[in-house]
């Protein structure tokens, strides 16, 4: 059997595969299963031995199974964590990055390479494994979708921890970084506080997940664009009295950019997160490997330094709250 | 009853693994359901806009003036090959913007982000249905035009009583075809937040993660909605049937 028409064939699988429910998996053979076995090479000597007779015909899928299934017989327990496999074996991590604007990720203009904190996180983890790196940009409408779809292997995207997503995805534990939302306004605007915002139309960017509590607990009526630069624009376009996003996208803005003179933010932050890395569910090894990254990030202080190179202002209170956890253990 | 039957019915889906539960939350069905009414406004208020804005253009673009038919090439080609969302995107994000700042004085804008959807997919549907319209009247014999000239016919009334009947009839599926076109492409207007089908889909499944659920619904929706089209055009086509004429 040709392994590299195999293996083609199933990594198209895996992509059809996620973009199943999760329920409809239960009733199928995890094709990352399948993948990763296929990258073991003894266990195909193994195979040859256990299945000579499939592996000689021209049924490709029976093969393929067969090959899977005995692979699968011969590694159990060894290896539970397909993403942490394909790093080791492509030496490369491909990393989901929002590059939003502003020093926590953007563009640069002048040579158009990718570059503020979440890069530099993920230039990061990607030194400390020893592989290379790959960035994709993701948008919050699409980066889900673009892990589980295996498109990025982890997320650095400014994603808080919730619930909601607690049941799709992994996470490591430790938070990088704490954010929550606030609201920027003309000068002029009558809005001073979240409660000023009933009824009122607001922008936000599509996936957002501020939606929920404006409109449940301040009753205001959100307005979704593809991104928070559209978001921005509409607002600049006087077509919501407020435009709802990150702090940590919002405050460079009123603080540092003179387009953004004439406007003011609103706090306190709502519902504020941790952010934290986000794999695909089930996960372990991948995410136990980024999670001993982060902590060693907080037990040297370099989110802080990192912070301060890329003047990031105000300075976050909570990673200096989680550098004084990590420095003693 | 209604929903008791409701309820069931999303039990039943999530047995088969589908996620329809948004479905049960009033304030997100009701989301959803406003959802196709907007679209189907947006649709037939775009039909009507686009046919009468291909219709002038058309007339334009076979008139013996050349100013009229230069300046109708001209905005043909710029609408033409120029992307929608482009288009839409310059309106709204920028033209809308700077007419916003004219007008702080004068009271605000009044316009609304439908307004502009419409105008942006009329206008670039418009230039598509002017070339399908052309091909129409120029099909027309000039034997026949010069037998309605010399019934004393003028040229205005010559486009209007024979020209365009006899054209509509040899374009009406090539205009048909636009219109089906034009009811997918209302689905542009989520990029700037008019709550239509798409938009409410994503803000539900941004959420929920049930992208491919509400993708269902979605081609369920579209399916039908350019299946009422088609079926319209053909029912036209039959009706507009001229005996001995073309067929």
């Amino acid at each position: 059997m040709d392994m590299r028409q195999c293996r083609q064939h199933l990594s198209h699988m895996d992509m059809v595969f996620y973009s199943f429910p999760a329920s409809w998996r239960l009733f199928t053979v995890d094709p990352s299963a399948l993948k990763q076995s296929l990258f073991i090479e003894e266990n195909m000597n193994a195979i040859q031995s256990v299945a000579p007779s499939s592996l000689k015909s021209n049924n490709f899928l029976l093969a393929c199974a067969a090959a899977a299934a005995a692979a699968m017989l011969f590694s159990a327990g060894a290896h539970a964590d397909a993403t942490w496999d394909k790093i080791k074996q492509r030496h490369k991590i491909v990393v989901g990055v929002l590059l939003s604007g502003g020093p926590f990720g953007s563009i640069d203009p002048a040579t158009q390479k990718p570059n503020g904190w979440n890069v530099e996180l993920a230039e990061d983890i990607a030194r400390q494994l020893g592989v290379a790196l790959e960035l994709v940009q993701v948008q919050p409408s699409n980066r889900v979708q673009l892990l589980q779809q295996g498109k990025a292997d982890i997320l650095i995207a400014g994603m808080e921890w919730t619930p909601e997503r607690n049941e799709i995805l992994s996470f490591s534990p430790t938070p990088f970084y704490r954010v929550g939302g606030i609201a920027i306004v003309p000068q002029s605007s009558s809005i001073k506080r979240w409660e000023d915002l009933r009824g009122k139309e607001v922008c936000l960017s599509q996936g957002s997940n501020y939606a929920k509590p404006l409109t449940a607990e301040y009753g205001a009526s959100v307005k979704g664009f593809k991104s928070s630069a559209e978001s921005l624009l509409a607002l600049r376009g006087n077509n919501c009295v407020a435009a709802v996003h990150d702090a940590i996208l919002l405050n460079p803005l009123v603080n540092g950019n003179p387009e953004w003179q004439g406007y003011r933010t609103i706090s306190p932050e709502l519902i504020p997160g941790n952010s934290v890395v986000w794999a695909r569910k089930g996960e372990q090894d991948t995410v136990a490997a980024i999670d001993k990254i982060v902590q060693g990030w907080h037990k040297s202080g370099w989110l802080i330094a990192t912070e301060k190179k890329l003047n990031i202002s105000p300075a976050s209170p909570a990673l200096v709250e989680l550098h004084e956890k990590f420095k003693k253990s | 009853m209604q929903d008791q039957l409701l309820s069931h019915g999303v039990r039943v889906l999530k047995g088969l693994g589908l996620n329809y539960e948004f479905l049960l939350a009033a304030s997100e069905r009701a989301a959803f359901l406003h959802g196709l009414v907007v679209t189907i406004e947006l649709s037939l208020a775009t039909m009507f806009c686009s046919l009468l804005i291909g219709a002038t253009l058309a007339a334009m673009l076979v008139s013996p003036q050349h100013w009229l038919s230069w300046s109708a090439r001209a905005f043909v080609e710029l609408t033409r090959n120029t992307p929608t969302l482009v288009q839409l995107y310059c309106a709204f994000l920028v033209f809308n913007m700077l007419l916003t700042q004219a007008l702080q004085s004068a009271g605000g804008n009044p316009l609304t982000p439908f307004f502009w959807v419409v105008t942006v997919i009329s206008l670039h549907k418009g230039a598509f249905h002017a070339e399908s319209l052309r091909a129409g009247l120029q099909a027309i014999p000039a034997v026949t035009l010069e037998a309605a000239a010399s019934l004393g016919f003028t040229r205005t009334k010559q486009l209007w009583l024979v020209q365009f009947p006899l054209a509509l009839r040899f374009v009406l599926p090539s205009l048909i075809n636009n219109l089906v076109d034009l009811v997918k492409m209302t689905t542009i207007a989520s990029a700037i937040a008019v709550g239509d089908i798409t938009y409410e889909s994503i803000m539900i499944w941004t959420q929920r993660d049930n992208v491919l659920e509400l993708m269902l619904l979605l081609l369920l929706f579209f399916g039908a909605l350019t299946y009422l089209v088609n079926l319209g055009g053909r029912w036209l086509e039959r009706r507009l049937r001229m005996p001995g004429y073309g067929q």
